[in-house]
């Protein structure tokens, strides 16, 4: 069976380094193209070096990844075909943002105005001509972005890329890799900012001690985790009155519960039929941060 | 291959390292050239092969170029995109193998065209007859344009096999400066001396010299070129096929 164009395999990947550290621990998942994925831990999960491996760049102890059926190491056009920003210092410092490119696309065979066209979007026109030694972080992480970008690829793996980016910058990025998505193409995005995934991703894979915690998408992750925060001083009346219900009731301090398997409205009115004094009685979304933690917390 | 080649080129070109090293490598060989000269050791045409010869210390600026054009890579990391574009690390150590190569080649013509612009007409005021068609002197003029080739080759090899700039360096140069030269006075060892880089030098610029260091055996200047070869070619593979594949993180 051959994988679509575009998708990204992770197979049993561990990578043990210096005999004993065991940075990514027998991994499994796949991103799938026309979306933007997640790739979520904390500091030292394994989430660099699993791009790295799927990248070619840190040979698995064992387990493959592959990248539309293919390691990437065997890719006939990889800048092509994978783009990929893996961190903001790997530039020459002598060497200015335009040459960077230029490099890229004669090793590509991209034409050299290809260069200029992904300064222009990434918003470093100005800065072309200038050497990288002087580049701010943001600046650096603009121009990795135009180097994986360069080759119009059908996958963008990026590695932390709105570290840096001022909140304009930040938001542009959203838009941008949206927009990516929406072409069709597979982007995979690591980041320990939760929110700002949570608001641009569709799927989210969760990695804590280099394993895998949870993989899905969002709508999966939230489904059944919306809940109703109610606050009473008079929780024992509320308890009687959702005696019988569908719910599942959970404390959260002395004078508040998290309700879980009715609306606000149905809530609201059951507590105005049973007279029950209500202080607070707000809707409480999906959290990724909170599951987050309650994922990686504790392991 | 030849995009990858041209991109060479294009990363040599875009930093100033390669200008510097030209500099330095026609300023003190000129320097050399000159000092020959002024010296009272030139008086006949069999004196002038060795006004050129002398300046084979410029060499260390092809075999400095070549390590940097490989380990600048590792320092700065734009190996990462190096080996991102093309994952095969025999292709990227091949590409620079050639570019370098070619680059030493160049950089000796230049060292070549200053020296006899000093000396062509310093000779013919001192009345001293030569001409480059005698084979020593087109030995001394042209061998290092093989010379310089075969230096930068062997320090993208060594680049390649030790992969950290200031390591391969030190380690390169303490050889080929200290090491190198105490060889033929270690009587156990001496004879290995034409199997090392500055034997070879010698039994290309200097052959039957009776300044031969130690009196040690050599074998003749195309045994040199193969010896030079072997001393790139050996750490280029053992590079690509070896070190160049450890992770790159």
């Amino acid at each position: 069976m051959s994988a679509p164009g575009g998708q990204i395999v992770v197979d049993d990947l561990t990578k043990v380094f210096g005999g004993n550290v065991r940075a990514v621990d027998q991994l499994s998942f796949s991103v799938e193209p026309g979306s933007i994925t997640g790739f979520l831990g904390p500091n030292g999960a394994g989430k660099t070096t699993t791009l790295r491996m799927v990248l070619g760049l840190v040979r698995p102890t064992s387990g493959r990844a592959t990248i539309g059926g293919v390691p990437y190491r065997q890719l006939p056009n990889p800048t092509q075909t994978v783009g990929a920003a893996l961190e903001s210092a790997s530039f020459h410092p002598a060497r200015t943002a335009r040459n960077h490119l230029r490099i890229m696309c004669t090793v590509a065979d991209l034409p050299m105005q290809r260069a200029d066209e992904m300064l222009d979007l990434v918003g470093l026109h100005d800065a072309a001509r200038r050497k990288v030694r002087g580049f701010s972080m943001g600046m650096r992480q603009r121009l990795s972005l135009a180097a994986a970008l360069l080759g119009e690829p059908q996958v963008v793996v990026l590695d932390e890329p709105a570290n840096g980016l001022d909140p304009d910058g930040i938001r542009w990025l959203r838009g941008l890799l949206r927009h990516l998505a929406e072409q069709g193409r597979t982007v995979l995005v690591s980041s320990h900012q939760l929110n700002e995934v949570e608001e641009v991703a569709d799927r989210v894979v969760i990695l804590n001690h280099g394993r895998l915690v949870r993989a899905g998408s969002i709508a999966e992750l939230s489904a059944g985790t919306d809940s109703v925060l109610v606050r009473s001083p008079n929780l024992q009346a509320l308890h009687t009155a959702l005696t019988g219900q569908p719910v599942t009731v959970e404390p959260v301090d002395p004078t508040a519960v998290r309700v879980r398997g009715m609306s606000a409205a149905q809530l609201g009115n059951l507590a105005f039929t049973a007279g029950v004094e209500l202080h607070e009685l707000s809707l409480q979304r999906f959290d990724l941060e909170e599951l987050f933690f309650s994922l990686t917390s504790g392991q | 291959m030849i995009p990858v080649v041209r991109a060479e080129f294009l990363k040599l070109r875009t930093t100033q390292v390669w200008l510097w090293m030209l500099a330095l490598a026609v300023i003190a060989g000129s320097l050399i050239v000159v000092g020959g000269l002024a010296s009272d050791s030139v008086h006949t045409p069999r004196d002038v092969p060795d006004v050129f010869a002398n300046a084979n210390g410029t060499l260390l600026t092809a075999f400095v170029l070549g390590v940097l054009g490989i380990t600048t890579e590792f320092r700065h990391q734009t190996i990462t995109t190096t080996l991102l574009q093309t994952p095969s690390r025999w292709a990227v150590v091949a590409a620079k193998l050639f570019t370098y190569a070619l680059v030493g080649l160049l950089y000796a013509a230049a060292c070549a065209a200053v020296q006899l612009a000093i000396a062509v007409p310093w000779l013919s005021a001192k009345r001293i007859d030569f001409t480059l068609s005698d084979p020593d002197v087109g030995r001394a003029v042209f061998g290092p344009l093989l010379l310089f080739a075969l230096f930068a080759l062997i320090g993208i090899g060594v680049g390649a096999l030790i992969r950290n700039q200031i390591v391969a360096l030190v380690s390169g140069l303490v050889f080929i400066l200290v090491i190198n030269n105490i060889i033929p006075a270690i009587p156990v060892v001496k004879n290995s001396y034409a199997y090392t880089p500055a034997g070879a030098v010698t039994e290309i610029l200097f052959p039957a010299h009776e300044s031969t260091p130690g009196d040690v055996h050599l074998i003749g200047s195309g045994g040199g070129v193969l010896v030079l070869l072997a001393w790139a070619l050996i750490p280029a593979l053992i590079g690509a096929g070896y070190s160049m594949n450890r992770d790159i993180t």
